[in-house]
């Protein structure tokens, strides 16, 4: 199926896919409408349902074609809008997370703020079972830049805790993608925040 | 009083557009609400949603809570989710409200004004019906919400 989420900034898609569907509903109307005189010379009724089940298969072929070229749009969408030479993602990961409670990172890049993030509990909880979040894809030139980021949230003793963590980045030519971690430092019962670049 | 007036002042230029129209898709957002939790929009993805937006220098908005707080205690955990988002931008004087009228649901903070600005609220209150694939299906703007025609389509919209 086709989510919403897919057909998102892409209008004609969805118009594509409304084709497809009503497409769907007037080859079975025409079915239909072949078998009503058949009933009455009494062919059989398999010979509709064959009909039938041959469109609604040829609808989930044109389906799947949409859905095989929406993701080919959006992944060539990417590559226009962030190519490789000047890429730059961020991603956000928890590990454990004992000693902090996440509530929002801000990301700031050559000191402007580029993202804002703030968790609902549901986006912790999927964090905490081992989700990666893209908190932010932009591009960079090359050069060098800093990247920081500032994570806030309940601490130890449900204090109110925010850190930052920095990190100098040397971009080049070439995608570069950076990690945001919150993981546990169980010698300090403290939580540890760390940025760094994914060779 | 002068303080409220002043926010007033300041909240409403911000917010002078027209809200989402019927049968469009409600913008996602996330806000913090009083209670110091982050609430987002398309969470409630399948629950229909009754959207307030708010201030503490509005009249009909207090009559409007009101409303949707007898709404909250009558249909209990079978009725719509709840929201009220307030556009003071101080935390504080949304909590002192929503603690006098005793709200049984969540307020939100739009401390910022933006999802004032994203919902281009143009009058308040401005209270949004929302259906379960998260479309706006009823609009009330500048006055208070009439109770039973609320009551009805939320009724509505729970049967589909």
């Amino acid at each position: 199926m086709i989510s919403m989420k897919q057909l998102t900034g892409r209008p004609w898609l969805a118009g594509l896919v409304a084709i497809a569907g009503f497409a769907a509903t007037f080859a079975a109307g025409a079915a239909d409408a072949q078998a009503a005189p058949s009933a009455t010379a009494a062919p059989p009724a398999s010979a509709a349902a064959d009909a039938t089940r041959g469109v609604d298969q040829d609808v989930q072929v044109l389906k799947k074609q949409l859905v095989d070229l929406n993701r080919d749009l959006f992944k060539l969408e990417e590559e226009l809008l962030y190519p490789a030479s000047t890429q730059v993602a961020v991603f956000l990961s928890v590990d454990v997370g004992t000693f902090f409670a996440l509530d929002s990172v801000t990301l700031k890049i050559d000191d402007k703020e580029v993202a804002h993030y703030l968790y609902t509990d549901r986006e912790v909880q999927a964090l905490h079972r081992g989700g990666v979040q893209k908190l932010y894809l932009g591009n960079l030139k090359a050069g060098r830049h800093e990247i920081v980021a500032f994570f806030s949230g309940k601490g130890p003793h449900d204090r109110d805790y925010r850190r930052g963590a920095t990190l100098l980045l040397d971009k080049e030519v070439g995608a570069k993608y950076v990690e945001l971690r919150i993981s546990d430092r169980v010698t300090s019962l403290e939580p540890e925040f760390v940025v760094r670049q994914w060779e | 009083m002068l303080a409220a007036a002043l926010a007033g002042a300041l909240v409403y230029p911000l917010i002078a557009r027209a809200a989402p129209a019927n049968g469009t898709v409600a913008p996602d957002f996330v806000l913090k609400a009083v209670d110091g939790h982050n609430l987002r929009l398309a969470e409630y993805r399948g629950d229909t949603v009754v959207l307030s937006f708010w201030a503490s220098w509005c009249g009909p908005c207090r009559e409007t809570l009101s409303q949707l707080n007898t709404i909250a205690t009558v249909s209990g955990t079978d009725g719509p989710v709840l929201l009220g988002v307030n556009l003071d931008g101080d935390a504080a004087r949304a909590r002192s409200v929503a603690d006098s009228l005793h709200l049984s649901f969540p307020t939100l903070v739009d401390s910022k004004q933006s999802v004032g600005r994203l919902y281009n609220v143009e009058k308040l209150p401005l209270t949004l019906l929302i259906d379960r694939d998260g479309r706006v299906r009823g609009a009330w703007a500048g006055d208070a919400a009439p109770l039973p025609e609320l009551t009805r389509q939320i009724k509505e919209l729970n049967s589909r």
